[in-house]
């Protein structure tokens, strides 16, 4: 945005291996969130390269970008980000929706998902009949609905109290258990230690990428 | 189009927005409303129009004489010009093709009398085939036949008000009416659509009057219709020959609008077409600009739409929808208001039309109502503009970056 350009990040050479759990940790400005943008092809570097799953992400029109998105990427916000008019299976069906996936399949594969995440009987509710930890569940239900290659995770449990954030914890853990790859960005160093890795940053250079023994969630729970 | 979940969406988007939406819709709606009501009033006066001049044959010519204006041919100005019989043999000659029917005019005024009764009247005498000319309706008995020219016979077909007039209830046909004192036998009443004073008059046969004024065969003017499948520039160019040959014939100067007159129909009925037509125009681009300003409102509505869900169509995005659908989304809503509204107005429109329509009747006005191309047109109009209406919030909403959009704090 603007001409001016400000270099966020400054040299960062990090490749993450199927089946990951990573964590990426940082003050506020160090990039982390600048790094998960571009991860998330929500924005654009301007030096260096960026391959997901064999497949070069640059110079990706809008219309690209978004089936991109669609196919290799689910998103988990810190204020879950879900369509408040829409029932909890049509939030989880909405990715699918933009596959062009028929109704009757999106509704199934919803509930299933919802059902993983333990909320199948909350599937026909709207969002704001929802706990907060109900909510993010039903986000990571909407991120996995479309079987994305890696899943992002942007300060997922930043808007919850400390149980809360260890049950969704034990989620992602058990999704990652399943074979899927998680990036966590978190300042939260007991979120950050439930992971397998944990990659430091400062002012845009990675100064500590360490993997680390996992800290199950499930015993807090 | 048909896909559920857009549907759903643009229901929720409205319902949310109650207010908003009525308002700008009824702008919408009024601007239909107003644009259907003026075509119909200019409709109306059109139908008004034709239906006076119907009284006559619309395809005919009057060819009338009176005194040239400039010195021409070795004449002086101010000459009297007097038509004959032989013009009529003589159009009939030059013209076999273009001519349809054709009848001389002779005007006279008398005092009719019938038993006690008596009347001053017009006497219109002509010959046959003026009946078709003049649409003249026979309610009872005959009009002026071949036989009543040659044999000079002294017969009237009177209106029905001279009947009324003269004979009360009594039966007039058959009966000897006395014109100037000269016995006449009725043989025929007529009736016009035209109005009551033409019915005040009375049909004799040219001849006749020809024999009892001077034994003469000036006649007063011409009535002539064309071949009824010219067009309107071929009638008008039929009219322009007439009006030469006629002013040759009579050494008027070309230049003499007094001398030789031929007025036609036709022309008389283009000025009335083109006269509703630039009223339609005028209508239209009322209509249109009153509608402009409800399509704005509904631009604006969708530009306070697409603002509002800023962060749901960054969502949307996050989760892979296109900018394509985006728009889809937008432009879809915006159409459907700009449709539904328009389409109420439309209702209303003919509701009232419906209404009031077959209530009014005044001589310029007649039967106000849209055809149906009208509204099809109103149709396509509301959906192109509901298209143009969201055009640019679509935009807008394509271009959001999720990023922005989701940005929490």
């Amino acid at each position: 945005m603007g001409s001016n350009s400000l270099h966020v990040l400054k040299g960062i050479n990090f490749s993450v291996k199927e089946g990951e759990l990573v964590a990426i940790m940082g003050s506020s400005g160090s990039g982390k969130s600048t790094l998960l943008n571009i991860l998330g092809m929500l924005d654009e570097l301007d030096e260096g390269s960026y391959t997901l799953d064999g497949v070069p992400i640059k110079n990706l029109n809008e219309t690209k970008a978004a089936q991109y998105r669609n196919k290799f990427l689910g998103f988990i916000f810190q204020s879950f980000n879900l369509i408040n008019y829409k029932s909890a299976a049509e939030n989880v069906a909405l990715p699918l929706y933009y596959q062009k996936v028929g109704r009757k399949e999106r509704h199934e594969k919803a509930i299933k998902y919802l059902e993983q995440v333990g909320l199948k009987q909350w599937s026909s509710h709207l969002p704001s009949e929802l706990s907060g930890g109900q909510k993010q569940r039903v986000a990571i239900a909407r991120a996995m609905a479309a079987e994305p290659k890696v899943l992002l995770a942007d300060e997922p449990t930043g808007a919850l109290d400390s149980k809360t954030s260890y049950e969704v914890m034990d989620l992602i853990q058990k999704i990652n258990d399943a074979g899927n790859t998680i990036l966590i960005v978190t300042h939260e160093p007991d979120i950050a230690d439930m992971c397998k890795r944990i990659v430091h940053l400062k002012d845009g250079v990675i100064v500590e990428d360490k993997v680390v023994e996992q800290v199950r969630a499930q015993q807090y729970v | 189009m048909f896909d559920r979940d857009i549907w759903q969406e643009i229901i929720y988007s409205i319902k949310n927005n109650k207010l908003r939406t009525f308002l700008t819709g009824f702008s919408v709606g009024w601007g239909i409303f107003i644009l259907v009501l003026l075509l119909a009033s200019v409709n109306g006066m059109q139908n008004g129009f034709y239906l006076q001049f119907n009284d006559d044959a619309t395809n005919s010519i009057f060819i009338r004489s009176g005194n040239t204006t400039k010195a021409y041919g070795g004449f002086e100005a101010n000459r009297k010009i007097q038509y004959k019989n032989d013009d009529i043999e003589y159009i009939k000659k030059s013209f076999p093709e273009d001519l349809e029917y054709i009848s001389a005019r002779y005007y006279a005024n008398t005092v009719a009398r019938y038993k006690s009764e008596t009347g001053s009247y017009n006497i219109q005498a002509v010959q046959p085939e003026y009946q078709i000319i003049e649409k003249t309706i026979v309610t009872k008995g005959r009009y002026i036949n071949e036989n009543d020219i040659n044999s000079k016979s002294k017969v009237a077909v009177i209106g029905r008000k001279v009947k009324e007039d003269l004979f009360n209830t009594e039966e007039a046909i058959g009966e000897f009416v006395e014109f100037n004192g000269l016995p006449f036998r009725v043989i025929g009443i007529f009736t016009d659509d035209g109005d009551d004073n033409a019915e005040r008059s009375i049909y004799a046969p040219l001849s006749t009057f020809q024999g009892i004024y001077g034994n003469t065969d000036n006649i007063d003017n011409i009535a002539l219709t064309y071949n009824p499948n010219y067009s309107l520039t071929k009638a008008l160019a039929f009219s322009n020959r007439l009006e030469n040959l006629f002013k040759r014939r009579y050494k008027v100067s070309p230049e003499d609008q007094s001398g030789v007159r031929v007025w036609n129909y036709a022309e008389a009925f283009s000025d009335i077409s083109s006269f509703t037509g630039v009223l339609n125009v005028i209508g239209i681009a009322v209509g249109l600009l009153i509608l402009i300003a409800g399509i704005v409102g509904i631009g604006n509505i969708m530009v306070f739409t697409v603002k509002e869900r800023t962060k749901e169509i960054g969502i949307r995005k996050a989760l892979g929808a296109e900018p394509g659908q985006i728009i889809k989304l937008v432009i879809l809503e915006s159409v459907f208001i700009t449709a539904m509204s328009g389409f109420i107005g439309l209702f209303f429109a003919w509701v009232i039309l419906a209404i009031v329509g077959p209530n009014i009747q005044s001589p310029a006005f007649a039967n106000p109502s849209v055809d149906f191309s009208v509204v099809f047109t109103a149709t396509v109009i509301l959906i192109v503009a509901g298209v143009f209406a969201g055009l640019i919030p679509a935009m807008k909403a394509a271009n959001i970056k999720p990023i922005v959009a989701l940005r929490d704090k």
